[in-house]
């Protein structure tokens, strides 16, 4: 999975080549690649770098579309309020509680799962495809299966299951403290299997014989897995862990479909409480200025993810 | 331990895992051929008359999907056709060819990869009300070329790596010329990538929500919406809504099944190389 096949160095090689063979075919060959590139960046720059300039913007106003006479520069105003508003800092609360927890679970249940599926002789195949399943499903139509069929009391599957081992009924998405772990059992249920085809996918091309060699050594399952296993998918997990905080961090539909942010505010991550605040309150300059925030978070974390990937 | 007896629990615990990633999609395809009184009986019942009334009801109803569908497959099938058209000329470039800027736009690309949606939906949402283009097509495709475009470059990037120098270079010294050289000797190298491409931007573009919620409406109003609309208005029908979600979902399902084996590739793009460059 992770490719090494092509060293850094050879990119350069064919154009070298050309370059030897006349300066004007090297003119050429430059504006015959930049004609190739450029309306896919023009288009990146008009459709993802001029919004946010445009976010940035509508920050700094009070733009309130149930009071528009209202509407006017505000300056920072936005983000003074922010410091005092109670929401905002639930949200960004249950921001880190909701990326944390399922970046974590979704890591150790994906290596777990990986590890116990290499040592099964036969199957792998069948639990690949049911591993692709929730992949592929709208994270909106998971969210509604779960608020449905699963979660639902009395008759969503996991309450059948709880009452079947005398737990009782609960209301689990009603239930404030409840709501929070079955959002995030929501998000692992669906992408722990990501973090589970990555991890395996990493396993499944280490070679065999490093583990002889440890075994012939006398190192016990705990050693070998500390020692060799660990650091050689080391860059796997990295990926994961990277692409899944980015995933947890713009995570919207399925807790919308599942409790919409609720009960009151207890799964309002900050993308909730911005989509909020900005379509069902219509305050779009206070839902600006808190996207603006996420937006802030996403690139730190990202950051410093990749300082840590190259520190490596 | 026995080998026998412990080989005997792994597969025990595979199985289980199995049943929990496989189950809920299992249960809604059952329940979508039942009918409402038996959704509701408790215990839960497997043994039920199947019936095809919801499925009739999605689609021919009152309510019926079939618009919704055909949104979908308006705003999913031509945004995807812009990215391609778009990204594999500019992976091209990036993954073969010298142009200044070049690392620094890579780098750019991958970073567009990474914005949370809502911070791209206000103004959109600004932008599209003011031009009175709210609930368009048009609306829907660009601002969904703003993932799927990211994600396409990338992923053809590691495609057009893969194809060998040498063929690339003897169609050159033939003096086929740059153009000639890229239609008829590299893209047929890359079809298989291109398909997985198409594959994976066609699903996101399909299973996406935030933005089809907020700029659609009445005209244009994907699956996605609409089974979330489904739920807000009728509570109780879970049947009707497990038929409809079975519909909007078949085709995702049948195109993961199809791109199974690139799913890794597909769902690491960017990060593997991205760090790298």
């Amino acid at each position: 999975m992770v490719r090494d096949q092509h060293q850094p160095g050879s990119h350069n090689v064919f154009p070298a080549v050309i370059n030897t063979r006349s300066s004007r075919k090297s003119v050429s060959d430059r504006a015959f690649a930049l004609l190739l590139f450029l309306p896919a960046l023009v288009t990146l720059i008009v459709t993802t770098s001029a919004p946010l300039v445009y976010l940035a913007w509508t920050s700094a106003m009070r733009i309130d579309l149930s009071m528009p006479w209202r509407s006017g520069f505000a300056g920072v105003d936005n983000y003074v309020k922010m410091g005092a508003d109670p929401r905002f800092w639930n949200s960004l609360w249950l921001t880190l509680v909701y990326t944390a927890s399922t970046v974590v679970l979704q890591v150790t249940l994906g290596l777990s799962l990986a590890l116990l599926v290499l040592r099964i002789p036969r199957g792998q195949a069948a639990l690949r495809i049911a591993a692709i399943l929730p992949l592929v499903l709208a994270p909106v139509v998971v969210g509604l299966f779960w608020r449905t069929l699963v979660l639902s009391p009395d008759v969503g599957l996991v309450d059948v299951v709880t009452r079947a081992l005398g737990l009782g009924s609960h209301n689990w998405l009603g239930d404030p403290q409840l709501a929070l772990i079955s959002v995030i059992a929501i998000h692992t249920w669906q992408w722990t299997p990501f973090a589970f085809l990555v991890i395996l996918a990493s396993l499944s091309s280490l070679p065999p014989d490093v583990f002889e060699a440890a075994r012939i050594d006398r190192a016990n399952a705990w050693q070998r897995f500390r020692h060799i296993t660990l650091p050689l998918i080391r860059p796997a997990l990295v990926i994961v862990v990277i692409m899944r905080t980015m995933i947890a961090l713009s995570a919207f539909a399925a807790i919308f479909a599942a409790t919409g942010g609720g009960p009151g505010t207890a799964t309002e991550i900050l993308n909730l409480y911005a989509y909020r605040t900005s379509f069902s309150e219509l305050n779009l300059g206070y839902g600006a200025s808190l996207a603006v925030v996420l937006l802030a978070i996403t690139l730190a974390v990202s950051l410093v993810m990749f300082r840590v990937r190259r520190a490596r | 331990m026995p080998r026998r007896v412990r080989t005997l629990i792994l597969v025990a615990l595979a199985a289980l895992l199995l049943a929990v990633w496989a189950f809920p999609v299992l249960w809604a395809l059952l329940t979508s051929f039942k009918t409402e009184r038996d959704v509701l009986a408790y215990p839960p019942t497997l043994i039920f008359e199947p019936t095809l009334r919801n499925y009739r009801d999605v689609l021919f109803g009152s309510a019926s999907l079939l618009p919704n569908l055909a949104s979908s497959i308006i705003v999913a099938g031509v945004s995807t056709l812009a990215t391609l058209l778009l990204a594999i000329p500019a992976a091209y470039a990036l993954a073969r060819l010298e142009f200044p800027g070049r690392r620094v736009s890579g780098f750019y690309i991958l970073a567009t990869q990474m914005l949370p949606p809502v911070g791209l939906i206000i103004p959109y949402y600004l932008v599209l009300q003011k031009a009175g283009a709210l609930d368009t097509y048009w609306g829907l495709i660009v601002i969904y070329l703003t993932f799927s475009l990211p994600f396409a470059i990338w992923l053809m990037v590691s495609y057009f790596e893969d194809v060998p120098r040498e063929m690339e270079e003897a169609a050159l010294l033939d003096r086929a010329g740059r153009v000639r050289a890229l239609w008829y000797v590299i893209l047929p190298q890359v079809r298989g990538g291109i398909a997985v491409t198409t594959i994976f931007v066609f699903l996101n573009a399909w299973n996406e929500f935030l933005f089809a919620v907020v700029l659609g409406g009445n005209r244009v109003r994907p699956v996605t919406v609409a089974m979330f609309n489904f739920i807000s208005v009728e509570q109780t029908l879970w049947a009707k809504l497990a038929a409809g979600a079975m519909l909007a979902m078949a085709p995702v399902i049948l195109l993961g099944l199809l791109a199974q084996r690139h799913i890794v590739k597909g769902l690491t793009v960017g990060a593997v190389k991205g760090a790298r460059r």
